[in-house]
């Protein structure tokens, strides 16, 4: 990867804090850094070495992520845990939340794709344990000046793993990952109900009973197992039954037998206390070590999980004879441990037995949380210890088989009590006071010492305990079992466990829940305007409007704001006749930003804005602007104002429902004429359009050069706007302009209505085979546009007869104009308006009947227009 | 649990201007109540997370824009709601009878079929004029649930949000197990098939 980073250069899109100019420029004092921050999210003793950007793809969205590199001071380990940014820029701890927890254990790797080179092989996966391994990639440039370069990110993870191999093998360093678990129960909700875990904590009493016996790899199916299991007054409600020496043969030690056997579970359960009902929970078997759970029925709905383990410490401290089982389990809100073990034998060996110790303590771990013996609140280590009773060598060996003996007396000699003082071994665990005789070594169906081997008696068979609000309510052995070398031994606990009151816990959750939605509502970012209306006030065709407002950041945070773009077909932020500017920005704290909004309704929006005005039947705007603001609401201003009509984009039929001029129409007047569809016109022909045909009909010669193109020049020239109040106040002074913009005028006229003039039949009129044929479809357009194309037909058949303009130029720009048709299609559609128009404009047409009743429709038309005005 | 909750919801509150959509909503989100009336320009949201029988459910309740002119722009809003709260007032015949227009926009902008009638201002009986034997009808009669709440004095507020919350909850639980047992047909019937063939 070494030659794809550039380490001098740096992505100008940064997420976070702000670059160094802003700094400088509002003389704030200096944000924290992104590792600041990040450091923030952790406890006083986690200490974040480094932060690496990286991103995930969640449904082909990047997530973006940090992945901090943390060690914890109490646990002596390293993680990686990965961040999501909740709200960017990251200015506080809340900004970010865990995600993922990858301790940097001894089953964790880093997989790097072997293909490098491409931008889509920067990619890696974390793995931890027996999960799925989450993928990330990374960009190859940071930007974030503190972050690492994937490389030195990669090498500082290898060294801090291996530095913690390194420390495994060390004894005296006890590596805990529980800190970890903090960061797994993520979100801030978890985090809080944490903080107020005692107001809805209470405790609950349940009564625990522990047993255990090593049955010399016998089994005892007939033995009355009653007098060892039930004891107690009252019914337990959980059983922890430790066997040792099950099965001690050859194979079941070489192939690690953890084969559980029914009948022997079958028998504890018969013999466990009549009086309530009992079932088996968990068991795990290791060769001779049983340990088995029993609970009272109904108890299993509070117990969360349960795991199991083993470790190992017989011959070769590899196989099973000696070692531990042990079974983790959450009973409400308490972690209980149970471990039976069977240490190393031998009255010599102690120093072996603490090392036995220390080792499961050290290292059985359960998987599923990483979870050591002593990250449990409640701890029970049962079984055969195998401690014994050393006497000085001036005390008779025969003393200890005096059963008159004080069990004080005997117990000073006890290697556990001893080793328990120097600290050597269960440290910091308790032990109830010993009222039993040694439970080690008898012969078999008696209740007389070893008399085969002479062994010592001892107190092998042994329970201890570790935790809080534990009670030892009994601890005895059996003497009626008479048949194992070994007397069983149990002892009964009252333990008061951590339980949720749920009802006070549905409270405190409720107020929880409350508070942190109440900070995100809060903290939704807000901008705020000026003005929700514009208004524009009167508004006239072909003139800019213009209007400004202000938005502006009054919240804590920066905000971004765009306008929404809306819905197909429009497709755009705004209509076609407003222009916006900006259409997004961010806005820091405590600033305003001024918005520009241009109103023109011209030749190219002027057909949608009069669409509009004639279907909008609740109060007319000119638009509704949909200003967003990133993860916050949506605020609406309302363009506003009133189109003053123009004769321009009006139908010939709407301008024949006219009786005076446009001026003295209102948008409302205007949009009830447009949506009238009865008959009664007031006038034949417009008298707009008859003015300009007049205006131009008079200017003679000076017609040459016009009727180039269809397509006016924009903008508009100057003098268009006059042209236009000229004709929508029917005004009696000279026509303001000259022959060209009159000819522009006259095009516009006849361009911008909706529709078409010659609509609807213009698909019919391309697709017409004859003169005849097309003169007939004429002859059945309404009235008002019958006689505007006839009217039209006739002054430019007198320009091309005086060669003002060429007949194919005016055909092609004015069927152009006509004949505007969107369903028509074929390549040919120039050439056919152009043969279209030739049938009325062209020299032939004289030769021909007149089109409509008599030849004299001009004259005529031009009588009626001039009565009805 | 990573993310915060089990599901999130989007609910919409629609009704008329003025019949009290964003004081629902502010009485559900902050548990407060402002006299003074602000017309809603836009398109307010608030979360809220609710534990429904365990389960985390965050809502995004958006508050929408009532006045007419805003009606096409908000009904793009409708799009991705998981269930419509549909306000009319009670001392405003007008609101309720607008109701059904509401109902339309509905069924013409959504496909969701969760939704609530709810009959806000119910606290001064003398001003009540949309009597709740009435709403009671046309509730039933449309199908859906009637709340008449107070938003002032937080009467039914909180019954009103977790019923239409929990009928999300239940209908988004429903289409799941169904699409679960179709994809275990879609398994069995091949299987079936074969097993046709070999017998024949």
């Amino acid at each position: 990867m070494e030659d794809e980073h550039e380490p001098t250069c740096r992505p100008n899109g940064s997420t976070s804090t702000g670059s160094g100019d802003d700094i400088s420029a509002t003389n704030a004092p200096p944000p924290p850094s992104l590792l600041q921050i990040v450091q923030k999210k952790f406890k006083d003793n986690e200490k974040v070495h480094s932060i690496f950007e990286a991103y995930q793809l969640k449904n082909q969205e990047h997530a973006n992520r940090i992945l901090a590199v943390v060690s914890s001071l109490s646990g002596g380990t390293y993680a990686i845990i990965s961040l999501s940014i909740v709200r960017t820029p990251i200015r506080f701890p809340t900004d970010l939340t865990c995600t993922n927890v990858f301790p940097l254990n001894e089953s964790f790797q880093i997989l790097v794709d072997g293909n490098k080179g491409f931008k889509s092989q920067l990619k890696f996966e974390l793995l931890t344990g027996d999960g799925k391994p989450a993928t990330f990639y990374y960009y190859i440039m940071k930007s974030e000046k503190e972050s690492l370069f994937f490389d030195d990110f990669y090498a500082q993870i290898v060294s801090f793993k291996m530095s913690m191999s390194d420390r495994h093998l060390s004894p005296d360093f006890e590596l805990s990952y529980v800190w970890l678990n903090d960061y797994r129960q993520v979100g801030e909700v978890k985090q809080e109900l944490k903080n107020r875990e005692s107001e809805y904590t209470v405790y609950n009493n349940y009564k625990i009973y522990c047993a255990t016996w090593n049955v010399n790899d016998k089994s005892f199916m007939n033995s009355n197992m009653n007098l060892w299991l039930s004891c107690s007054t009252e019914p337990p409600d959980i059983y922890a039954i430790a066997l040792q020496e099950l099965n001690n043969s050859t194979e079941a030690v070489i192939l690690k037998d953890t084969r559980l056997d029914p009948a022997w579970i079958r028998k504890m359960l018969d013999s466990v206390h009549p009086d309530s009902q009992y079932e088996e929970l968990r068991s795990v078997r290791l060769v001779g070590l049983l340990l088995t759970i029993i609970v009272r029925k109904g108890l299993k709905a509070h117990i969360s999980r349960c795991r199991i383990n083993s470790i190992t410490r017989g011959i070769l401290k590899m196989m099973g004879n000696k070692g531990a089982v042990a079974i983790s389990l959450q009973l409400n809100e308490g972690n209980i441990c149970f471990v039976n073990s069977h240490l190393a034998a031998h009255m010599a060996n102690v120093a072996e037995r603490n090392q036995d110790y220390n080792i499961i303590e050290k290292d059985l771990m359960f998987d599923d949380d990483q979870r050591h013996i002593r990250d449990h609140d409640h701890i029970f280590w049962i079984g055969d210890l195998n401690y014994r009773l050393q006497i000085p060598p001036d005390i008779p060996a025969s003393w200890l088989r005096d059963k008159n003996n004080p069990f004080e007396a005997m117990l000073i000699h006890d290697q556990l009590l001893q080793e328990r003082v120097q600290r050597n071994c269960f440290v910091d665990y308790m032990e109830g006071d010993i009222k039993f005789c040694p439970t080690y070594k008898y012969n078999p169906g008696t209740d007389n010492y070893d008399t085969e081997k002479m062994r010592a008696p001892a107190y092998c068979d042994r329970i201890l305990w570790k935790g809080d609000r534990i009670e030892q309510l009994a601890y005895n052995s059996v003497m009626e079992m008479r048949e194992s070398d070994h007397k069983p031994v149990y002892a009964i606990f009252n333990v008061k466990i951590k339980t949720r009151d749920e009802k006070k816990y549905k409270r405190v959750q409720e107020e929880v829940l409350k508070a942190v939605d109440k900070r995100e509502n809060d903290n939704q970012p807000q901008i705020t305007v000026d003005t929700t209306v514009i208004d524009f006030g009167v508004v006239t065709f072909n003139e800019l409007a213009i209007r400004d407002f202000t938005v502006s950041n009054n919240c804590p945070l920066p905000v971004n704001f765009q306008f929404r773009i809306k819905d197909p077909p429009l497709n755009a932020i705004c209509e076609k006749w407003l222009k916006v500017d900006p259409h997004n920005d961010t806005l820091p704290i405590d600033t305003e930003r001024t918005i520009r909004v241009k109103l023109l309704p011209d030749v190219r929006s002027i057909r949608g804005l009069l669409k509009k005005i004639r279907t909008t039947n609740l109060k007319f705007d000119f638009d509704t602007l949909i200003l967003h603001v990133e993860n916050g609401a949506d605020k609406f201003i309302s363009v506003t104002g009133s189109y003053q009509p123009s004769c321009f984009g009006l139908s010939m039929e709407t301008l024949c429902r006219t009786d005076r001029p446009m001026c003295q129409y209102s948008q409302e007047d205007i949009k009830q004429l447009m949506n009238d569809v009865t008959p009664d016109y007031r006038v034949t022909m417009p008298r707009e359009f008859f003015l300009l045909i007049d205006y131009l009909h008079k200017q003679g010669p000076k017609l040459v050069g016009t009727f180039q193109t269809d397509k006016p020049q924009l903008p508009l020239v100057g003098n268009f706007n006059l042209v236009r109040d000229w004709l929508d106040t029917w005004s009696e002074d000279p026509f303001p302009g000259d022959a060209q913009s009159a000819a522009v005028a006259l095009l516009l006229l006849l361009k911008l209505p909706e529709q078409p003039l010659l609509e609807p039949l213009v698909g019919h009129l391309l697709e017409s085979k004859s003169k005849a044929e097309a003169m007939e479809y004429i002859d059945i357009l309404s009235a008002p546009k019958r006689n505007v194309f006839m009217h039209l037909c006739m002054f430019l058949r007198v320009g091309i007869e005086c060669q003002y303009y060429e007949l194919h130029q005016v055909a092609s720009v004015f069927g152009r104009i006509l004949l505007r048709s969107k369903e028509y299609t074929r390549g040919d559609f120039n050439t056919r308006c152009s043969e279209v128009m030739m049938h009325f404009i062209g020299p032939d047409i004289m030769d021909n009947p007149p089109l409509i009743g008599n030849g004299g429709g001009n004259v005529q038309v031009s009588a009626q227009f001039l009565n009805t005005s | 649990m990573a993310r915060g909750f089990d599901h999130l919801f989007k609910l919409l509150i629609i009704g008329d201007s003025g019949v009290g959509k964003s004081s629902l909503l502010i009485r559900y989100s902050d548990d407060t109540f402002s006299g003074s009336y602000i017309t809603t320009i836009g398109v307010d949201f608030k979360i809220r997370t609710v534990v429904i029988d365990g389960l985390r459910v965050k809502l995004q309740i958006w508050d929408t824009a009532g006045q007419e002119r805003f009606r096409t722009i908000t009904s793009t809003y409708y799009r991705g709601t998981h269930g419509v709260i549909i306000v009319y007032d009670v001392t405003n015949g007008d609101s309720f009878a607008n109701v059904r227009r509401w109902l339309e926009e509905i069924q013409n902008n959504c496909d969701v079929v969760n939704k609530v009638l709810v009959g806000n201002k119910n606290d001064d009986p003398d001003r009540k004029v949309v009597i709740t034997e009435d709403a009671q009808r046309f509730a039933r009669q449309m199908d859906i649930e009637l709340y008449e709440t107070s938003a002032k004095d937080n009467i039914n507020v909180e019954e009103m949000f977790l019923s239409i919350t929990r009928q999300v909850l239940n209908h988004k639980l429903r289409t799941a197990s169904n699409e679960q047992q179709k994809d275990t047909i879609n398994l069995k019937h091949p299987k079936n098939k074969r097993k046709n063939k070999c017998c024949s």
